[in-house]
């Protein structure tokens, strides 16, 4: 098989040549020994031929570069980690996506083309639990919004203690989504509960919020965003103080009214700061699942499900591995959709500054 | 490349005569083996590994080390699955629940012990005196078949914890008489044979607001009479309510006559209905966070830790903790009866109930040697001794031998309540689909709990959904 490659006339420069920096050549090789070994081999042993083989041809491409161009050599490990770790369990998850494999069953996968997929968008739960995160996207980032809006206004005039303060504003960020899910679950609860105690001194009665899924909701929507209004109004705080002051002092001396103030010199400025947060947030919110599990579980019943939360539960509680793969990558690409309009609102901004 | 390929043969040449050397070194110091066992984070486990490593000696004469990773309850089962479904091989033990048998079998993870415990006397003999109720929840697959996987750890059943502050106040015993006709129990005895309409009244006559007056103590909180497992996660309400089914003449689907078992009108017939209402009604006597979907077995105990709820019905493994005053109100007022039944028409009562406890099971990749001291180890478990000296730290033994003898009644309080309800006990499914039964059953109960919909509707949806689901895999047909 080599022979053939020596002789081939077309191949890249050099292809031929039988030096141990010949990348190229340790590649067709390689992808020529894996592609027999895969064939004609048992699972366990091409496994590791084709280990073996794609080691060569890291070596290769090492050897090669060694002399010429060590630049792209200091961060191949990090690339090579990048594709152990990340790009090679993602390609084997995309592959499986369209196998029939469960992955506590010794039955080997099997081929069924799209049918997870087409499972998967006609399944009515699947639906439904977009429909909840949906409610989840919107409701807690609008308020995320309005919240991180009304105290970037705030934080972005100066007043005594405004450096502490807002540091504390920002602490929610910092904190793990563990700590926050496990702090509002006892906030909220109605026997000890902070929140139930309050209520009770006005009204008598204990106040049970994760009684209707209406409720449950709420208690989500309020954790998110006092976990991330801040990083709104962080970015919207950058905003503000980008603004020009002598803009101000123009339209001052114009006797401009607040509004109009805010219409024709603030906004503008913030606009597309506004735009990213919103995106950013949404992609987030799109994802949600660490507050959720922990506050509500889903419930009551399956109100308060996000499409994150199933996901975890068709892939590591129903062990459907495949059907669960098929369903993570329609929600990456929603997500990568989301996250190319991000891009490109990012560059707006870079061109309007 | 001729260099090359002289210098690789020599250091491959020198490389085996290094390994042969290390190899066939004289072994002078007495050979260790080390059992890796994923466990549960929870006192059981605990005295278990203080056990071994204080009395177990192998009788190979080799050193043999427990080693437990000590995992948390709630995060056991995905930390467990994760591990075996890996290819890691960390494991050359496990402490499963018997529930997770049918996956971890059908996955090829946990070891068939047929052959081994017939090779082996000792082990039959284990066998012919474990209470076999326990034997077939904690080893067979398919449940009740002769397929044998697991041995059993750590036996657990549903029991009564209650005050005994408030049930023996004479006060309240006499009010309580007044009002309803007949005594308040006080004694384990009398407790024990309490049935779930009394529970109804202890629920509605203990439920007293702050300010109010409680066994000639004014309350400063509100106080519940009643709290048994109504949670949304894991198998929280299953547990209860499975014992609700059972004792009213209903089933859950019976994976041990497959493929003619049915789950439509089994699992929603109008017995299972009326049975689902049972269970719900009671719900108003207990603390609030019924109404949410919380009340899992944690926080029934911390309730009755707080001295928040008269009666709870809880699983044996957290009574140690309602002892121990460091962390219970209630330490030296709770006492321990059987759990509750429903009163058949000849006065008798219907106890069955939910098994809980975990067997031990073995992995599939142990070489032999291992798997030989992993048996020996177990052996050593089972043994009357060790299980002795398990039941006085804290645990519980299905060795009849042990819990029949008078004085497995005075290790711990709740001992007594033990024994008797073990002839009770049944299990929930083995078979491979249990976690996403278990998952759809507790959202639809969840929902009913939580009032959004009825008893019937909650139990139409699980009878579709099992069919369904057990028609794919070619379980009913």
């Amino acid at each position: 098989m080599a022979e053939t490659a020596l002789n081939d006339t077309r191949a890249p420069l050099g292809i031929t040549e039988l030096r141990a920096g010949n990348w190229r050549l340790a590649l067709l090789v390689a992808v020529i020994v894996m592609t027999v070994s895969i064939i004609a081999l048992p699972g366990e042993i091409s496994f590791w031929v084709s280990l073996a083989a794609v080691l060569f041809v890291g070596l290769s491409i090492v050897i090669n570069a060694w002399g010429n161009s060590p630049g792209p050599l200091l961060v191949a490990p990090a690339l090579a980690l990048l594709v152990v770790m990340n790009i090679f369990p993602l390609m084997w998850s995309f592959g499986l996506s369209f196998f029939k494999f469960r992955v506590n069953r010794l039955a080997p996968p099997k081929f069924t083309g799209l049918s997870n997929y087409e499972k998967i968008l006609t399944d009515p739960t699947v639906w439904d639990r977009l429909q909840t995160t949906a409610i989840v996207v919107v409701l807690t980032v609008t308020t995320q919004m309005v919240v991180g809006f009304l105290l970037a206004l705030l934080f972005e005039r100066e007043f005594p203690l405004r450096r502490v303060l807002l540091m504390l504003v920002l602490t929610p960020m910092m904190l793990s989504f563990v700590a926050v899910g496990a702090f509002f679950r006892f906030y909220y609860e109605p026997t000890f509960g902070l929140l139930s105690q309050a209520v009770r001194v006005f009204t008598g009665e204990v106040f049970i919020l994760q009684a209707t899924p209406a409720g449950a909701m709420a208690g989500i929507v309020i954790a998110d965003a006092w976990m991330w209004s801040p990083f709104v109004m962080l970015l919207v705080v950058a905003g503000l103080v980008s603004v020009p002051k002598y803009l101000y002092e123009a339209a001052e001396i114009d006797r401009a009214s607040w509004w109009r103030k805010f219409r024709t010199i603030t906004f503008p400025y913030i606009r597309s700061l506004l735009l990213l947060a919103l995106l950013f947030r949404t992609i987030e919110a799109f994802k949600l699942f660490d507050i959720v599990f922990l506050i509500t579980d889903g419930g009551p019943g399956t109100s308060t499900e996000t499409i994150a939360v199933y996901v975890y539960r068709l892939g590591f509680q129903a062990f459907r591995t495949s059907q669960a793969s098929a369903l993570s990558y329609i929600l990456l690409f929603v997500v990568i959709v989301l996250t190319n309009l991000y891009l490109y609102f990012a560059r707006q901004r870079d061109a309007q500054v | 490349m001729r260099h090359l390929s002289i210098s690789v043969q020599l250091l491959g040449t020198a490389a085996v005569i290094a390994v042969l050397g290390v190899a066939s070194a004289p072994v002078l110091a007495q050979e260790e083996v080390t059992l890796r066992i994923a466990v549960p984070d929870w006192p059981p486990t605990r005295i278990m590994k203080q056990l071994a490593d204080e009395f177990y000696v192998a009788p190979s004469g080799k050193k043999v080390t427990l080693e437990p990773d000590f995992i948390p309850w709630p995060n056991f089962q995905d930390r467990l699955s994760a591990s075996l479904t890996s290819g890691e091989q960390r494991y050359n033990m496990a402490v499963s629940d018997s529930q997770w048998l049918g996956q971890f079998v059908e996955g090829g993870y946990y070891k068939k012990l047929n052959d081994i415990i017939d090779a082996d006397p000792e082990l039959q003999a284990i066998f012919a005196d474990l209470n076999p109720n326990l034997v077939d929840a904690y080893s067979t697959y398919p449940y009740k078949s002769d397929n044998f996987y697991g041995f059993p750890q750590m036996p657990d059943v549903l029991i009564s914890y209650y005050r005994s502050d408030i049930f023996c106040d004479e006060g309240e015993a006499a009010a309580f008489e007044g009002e309803y006709g007949y005594a308040l129990p006080c004694t384990p005895e009398d407790f024990g044979n309490s049935d779930w309409e009394m529970m109804r009244d202890f629920g509605e006559f203990f439920q007293r607001s702050a300010g109010e007056m409680l066994a000639g103590e004014e309350l400063t909180d509100d106080f519940f009479g009643i709290a048994y497992q109504a949670g949304k996660g894991y198998d929280f309400s299953t547990m209860q309510i499975n014992g609700f089914l059972w004792q009213n003449g209903a089933g859950i689907w019976d994976e041990t006559n497959q493929p003619n078992a049915q789950t439509l009108g089994v699992v929603n017939s109008p017995d299972a209905v009326t049975a689902f209402e049972k269970y719900l009604s009671l719900l108003e006597y207990m603390p609030p966070v019924v109404k949410t979907g919380g009340m899992d077995i944690f926080k029934i105990d911390e309730l009755f830790r707080e001295g928040k709820v008269g009666w709870i019905m809880q699983w044996i493994g957290f009574a140690e903790s309602a002892i121990t005053p460091d962390i219970s109100r209630v330490a030296d007022t709770v006492a321990f009866a059987r759990a509750p039944g429903t009163r058949k028409a000849d006065g008798s009562l219907d106890r069955t109930a939910n098994i809980g406890g975990q067997p031990f099971v073995l992995t599939t990749w142990n070489d032999e040697e291992t798997e030989r001291e992993a048996i020996d180890f177990v052996k050593w478990w089972l043994s009357k001794e060790t299980q002795i000296r398990f039941a006085q730290a804290g645990g519980q033994s299905g060795l009849q031998s042990v819990y029949t003898s008078p004085e497995y009644g005075t290790y711990r309080p709740w001992n007594d309540a033990f024994g008797p309800s073990l002839d009770w006990q049944r299990d929930v499914w083995h078979v491979p689909e249990f976690m996403e039964l278990l998952t759809q059953q507790q959202e639809e109960f969840d929902k009913a709990i939580t009032g959004q919909v009825t008893a019937k509707e909650a139990l139409d949806a699980i009878a579709v959904f099992q069919d369904e689901l057990l028609r794919e895999s070619d379980r009913i047909q």
